[in-house]
């Protein structure tokens, strides 16, 4: 069953005159058990599409299902947790008040709140302002809390939006190990984050959202395949080097060999029909695995060109 | 029923924390307190000088007090205790008003502009059951402020040796009823417009404003029957049966002012 599933989601704004098409037509699914990266620059729509699986903003056309129910639904929420991009809280409450308030609008049996939640406090390193007005936490200590009221009901299903901005190196390490070992549980966590390094540690599908239209969902095995290439060469002749130096293609030299690196399809082709002419001969061809950042951004760069 | 509970009990805490809705409480209380010392300064004054008239006449050789002379004084401390009863009731009900289009304004307002309620409602909590857990705490700090007023008034009458107009019997209950009313439409009000914008319409919305050629009479809610400030004045007694009859109308037009709120509320985008 999916935890997620969109069917031709799309919302505009309106304001006045002008209409802004924020989210185009998402078809998305994420599967239960997984964590999953929904990535985009600013403006891509991501917000939008979390704040449309909260029921907060309602859908131009299309629906959006949790667990397999409307999201209009308000029972489908005991099986969530969300935790916003700013942490907006009842900064009236000392810490463990709060997260008492919100444990018993989550629903969590009285009997097992005060354990549950010394639990999340000691997780999340907040024992110590447990009594602490809220008002006078740091930006990190925010961010802290709000993870804890989103995880206080134990969900199965997280909706995190940018969950590490505020948080330090050290922070940052505890809230991964957190994520792997929900996993571990069988929980689902969708995260929409810019800090695409902790995405590609810990997300097992990713998505990439450019003007509110997905560009690309899949593993990073999958979004990496069947693009960028590696092709070896014993040596490479100056004519050969010069007709390469023409193309869009990298030539590395790696430990006596030499690497001509095309970032698509289209240029390996016509790289390796300049080496024919030359007669130089390919040792062999190799897929490269690239990072997350270099998927996201060779997304991004292909979907502005016109 | 308790989710209403716990955003309601949240919504009184909230309030509690409002600084600018602790000083236009103690603005209303310093506003009563005003009314009430010059007021009852000027009856010790009135005695003072009643009781010199008195002994002067008294003296050998002069007339006695006569029995208007005592009517007189009767009616004009009589008429002090009721100016000062309505004062009070005048000052409690405008400092609860203004409290109440505060309160019921910025309650939902608030929370979707600082995007608390995002928060809140990832919880299963329907809309519905939000919008009327943000009234009834309302509802409750405003009991509250009247059982105050109310008790405030009936202690300082006593302390002045006062007796209680009769129409102040039900001129906290009706008091009461106003500001929900009040609130009810400022809250609706705050759906569509900016809470300050809301809260002004909803006090000039009063059709106490218009006279009934007018067709907004017909339309506009009428708080003008609630007003128990000429009644107190008088001194006269309300009937029981038009209380009724006003409680009525008042829970009438909550509800639909409620109806409105959560259709609105329902449909709102909370951005």
């Amino acid at each position: 069953m999916a935890a997620i599933r969109t069917e031709n989601l799309s919302k505009t704004y309106r304001s006045g005159f002008v209409q802004t098409a924020a989210l185009r037509t998402l078809n998305l699914e994420v599967n239960e058990g997984e964590i999953f990266g929904f990535l985009g620059p600013n403006g891509a729509g991501k917000t939008t599409t979390i704040h449309l699986l909260l029921n907060l903003f309602r859908p131009t056309s299309g629906t959006a299902y949790l667990f397999e129910r409307v999201v209009t639904e308000t029972e489908v929420h005991r099986r969530l947790g969300y935790l916003p991009e700013s942490v907006c809280l009842h900064d009236y409450y000392r810490g463990r008040a709060l997260l008492e308030f919100y444990a018993a609008l989550a629903g969590v049996r009285p009997s097992g709140r005060s354990g549950r939640i010394t639990e999340m406090l000691k997780l999340l390193n907040l024992e110590a302002a447990a009594d602490k007005v809220v008002a006078k936490y740091s930006k990190g200590m925010l961010q802290r809390i709000g993870f804890a009221q989103a995880m206080l009901h134990d969900p199965d299903l997280l909706l995190l939006d940018e969950p590490t901005s505020s948080l330090d190196p050290v922070g940052r390490k505890e809230f991964r190990d957190i994520l792997l070992e929900l996993k571990r549980r069988g929980k689902t966590v969708f995260i929409s984050s810019h800090i695409l390094s902790e995405v590609e540690s810990v997300c097992d599908r990713v998505a990439i959202l450019q003007n509110g239209e997905l560009k690309r969902v899949g593993t990073l095995q999958q979004l990496s395949a069947g693009r960028s290439m590696r092709l070896i060469v014993k040596s490479l002749p100056a004519l050969a080097m010069e007709a390469l130096a023409a193309t869009a293609a990298v030539v590395t030299l790696v430990q006596g060999q030499v690497t001509i690196r095309c970032p698509d399809e289209a240029l390996r082709q016509t790289v390796e029909q300049l080496l024919r002419q030359h007669s130089v001969e390919i040792l062999r061809v190799e897929a490269e695995t690239q990072s997350l950042e270099n998927i996201f951004f060779s997304t991004i760069n292909a979907s502005s060109q016109p | 029923m308790k989710p209403i509970f716990l955003i309601a009990a949240d919504s009184i805490r909230a309030l509690l924390h409002q600084r600018l809705l602790l000083g236009l409480m103690l603005a209303s209380l310093a506003l009563t307190t005003i009314f009430s010392v010059s007021l009852s300064s000027l009856r010790k004054t009135m005695t003072e000088d009643f009781t010199e008239r008195m002994v002067t006449n008294s003296m050998p050789g002069t007339n006695q007090m006569g029995e208007v002379d005592r009517r007189r004084f009767r009616e004009q401390m009589e008429m002090t205790s009721s100016s000062f009863q309505a004062a009070f009731y005048g000052a409690a009900s405008f400092g609860g008003s203004l409290v109440a289009l505060f309160i019921f304004s910025t309650a939902v307002a608030a929370e979707i502009r600082k995007g608390t309620v995002r928060l809140t409602l990832s919880k299963p909590i329907s809309r519905s059951q939000y919008l009327l857990g943000k009234y009834f705490g309302g509802v409750a700090v405003m009991a509250a402020y009247a059982v105050c007023a109310s008790v405030a008034m009936f202690v300082f009458a006593q302390s002045q040796k006062l007796d209680v107009n009769p129409a102040m019997k039900f001129a906290p209950w009706l008091m009461f009823c106003r500001q929900l009313m009040l609130g009810s439409l400022a809250m609706l009000l705050s759906l569509f417009v900016h809470p300050i914008v809301a809260a002004v319409l909803a006090f000039f919305a009063g059709s106490g404003l218009y006279s009934p050629p007018n067709p907004l009479y017909f339309i506009l809610p009428s708080y003008r029957d609630f007003n128990m400030f000429v009644q107190v004045m008088q001194g006269s007694l309300m009937d029981a049966r038009d209380v009724v009859l006003l409680s009525f109308y008042a829970v009438d037009f909550v509800a639909i002012m409620l109806l409105l709120g959560l259709w609105r509320f329902r449909n709102k985008e909370l951005v």
